[in-house]
């Protein structure tokens, strides 16, 4: 009945409905609510020289458009001082001088002191940009050591993409998934043959915490003008490479989470937000 | 040696050597052949290009495998080498091809990927 081999979505239909946990969108911001802490929801890789270069506002800092807080970098270690209390290292990922990397350890760790790194270790840092007296560095809650070095070039890749998706307005993935207009060209279809029209594996990094399927289906949804509201199958006609299991279960998905609702009948539907 | 390991060093190939002339460089290659004198050596990057590496000190054990050079580009678009360290392979072998597939990302997306600080507000 339902198509065993594909894609497993939250939602069955019929009468099992299953929500993602308790926060159903996640990190959906509307125009900026401001919580108290920093809402460090993303983890981005980074290079040394941009977090040197990264703006400040309060405790929040800025690389061009993207918010950083928790980042990684990759680099070798330049030096490393062990104190009672933390070990510092300086590392280096060659964009510029190397980042002061703060490791707190735990005195009563018997094994703290084998965890030191020495000089010449390749590292992937985990932490927190910090700036303190106009001092930048990075509080690590990981320091690990590279065992395949091809982690170093991933992590290239990793620091272009992650800054030039975040850095796309914060509009829905357009229908049908293509990419949004303002996006910096790309030339690439050798390597980045994943970023042209079919870039539908956005799924991390969507800002409403819809998959790829989602977002087409409830983009075609909301550009209905029509008072009763696009219907199933011309959802299925329009997504002609999304099976109509898919969509079914995207549409049963979007109602449960209230971005869509029925209209005439059980299959016409229109979204809920009012964007016209 | 503090010096150049407190600038930006680009990381580039064979191609990028003649746009990089006398700025210090990071380059990633399969170490060729070693000279006798251990003075020079020669490293090929991903795309089978071959620069020559010439060091202060002459190296007094053999080297092969990847090894990561940091250095000034010469006129003769050489690179003279500061330090250098192997990247070790025991645990997977290095991708030389895809890293130099990187360079052309990176290079090609210098907003995302910079090799400057700009001096922060």
């Amino acid at each position: 009945m339902w198509n065993q081999g594909g894609y497993s979505e939250s939602s069955m239909g019929g009468g099992y409905t299953q929500s993602p946990g308790g926060f159903a969108s996640p990190a959906l911001s509307q125009g900026g609510e401001k919580k108290g802490r920093t809402r460090a929801t993303q983890i981005i890789p980074c290079t040394v020289s941009q977090l040197m270069s990264a703006s400040q506002a309060d405790e929040a800092f800025k690389v061009g458009d993207v918010e950083v807080a928790q980042v990684t970098i990759v680099g070798i270690i330049r030096s490393t001082d062990k104190s009672m209390t933390n070990i510092q290292y300086k590392v280096d990922d060659m964009t510029g001088a190397p980042m002061d990397v703060k490791q707190w350890v735990d005195t009563e760790d018997p094994s703290v002191d084998s965890t030191v790194l020495p000089p010449g270790t390749y590292v992937k840092v985990s932490g927190n940009l910090r700036s303190f007296q106009n001092h930048r560095s990075v509080v690590a809650f990981s320091v690990r050591p590279l065992e395949d070095m091809n982690e170093i070039t991933s992590h290239m890749l990793e620091v272009v993409q992650a800054h030039m998706v975040l850095s796309k307005p914060q509009t829905m993935l357009g229908a049908g998934g293509g990419m949004s207009s303002n996006i910096t060209p790309v030339s690439r279809p050798g390597i980045m043959g994943g970023m042209g029209g079919g870039y539908a594996g956005a799924n991390d990094m969507a800002n409403n915490g819809l998959s790829a399927n989602q977002n087409q289906v409830l983009s075609l949804i909301r550009s209905c003008p029509d008072p009763q509201g696009i219907s199933i199958q011309d959802l299925k006609q329009r997504l002609s490479g999304i099976s109509l299991t898919i969509i079914k279960q995207a549409v049963e998905f979007l109602s449960n989470e209230g971005h869509i609702f029925s209209t005439i009948d059980e299959d016409h539907f229109k979204s809920t937000d009012n964007d016209d | 040696m503090a010096g150049i390991l407190d600038v930006p060093k680009s990381r580039i190939n064979c191609s990028m050597l003649s746009q990089h002339i006398s700025r210090p460089v990071c380059f990633v290659g399969r170490v060729e052949k070693v000279h006798p004198t251990g003075k020079t050596f020669t490293v090929s990057d991903g795309e089978g290009k071959v620069a020559t590496v010439e060091l202060n000190d002459p190296l007094e054990e053999e080297l092969s495998g990847i090894v990561e050079v940091i250095g000034m580009v010469s006129n003769k678009g050489g690179i003279i080498a500061t330090t250098y360290n192997l990247l070790r392979e025991d645990k997977g072998l290095f991708d030389l091809e895809l890293y130099n597939e990187a360079l052309k990302v990176i290079h090609d997306f210098p907003q995302h990927y910079p090799f400057e600080v700009a001096s922060s507000g």
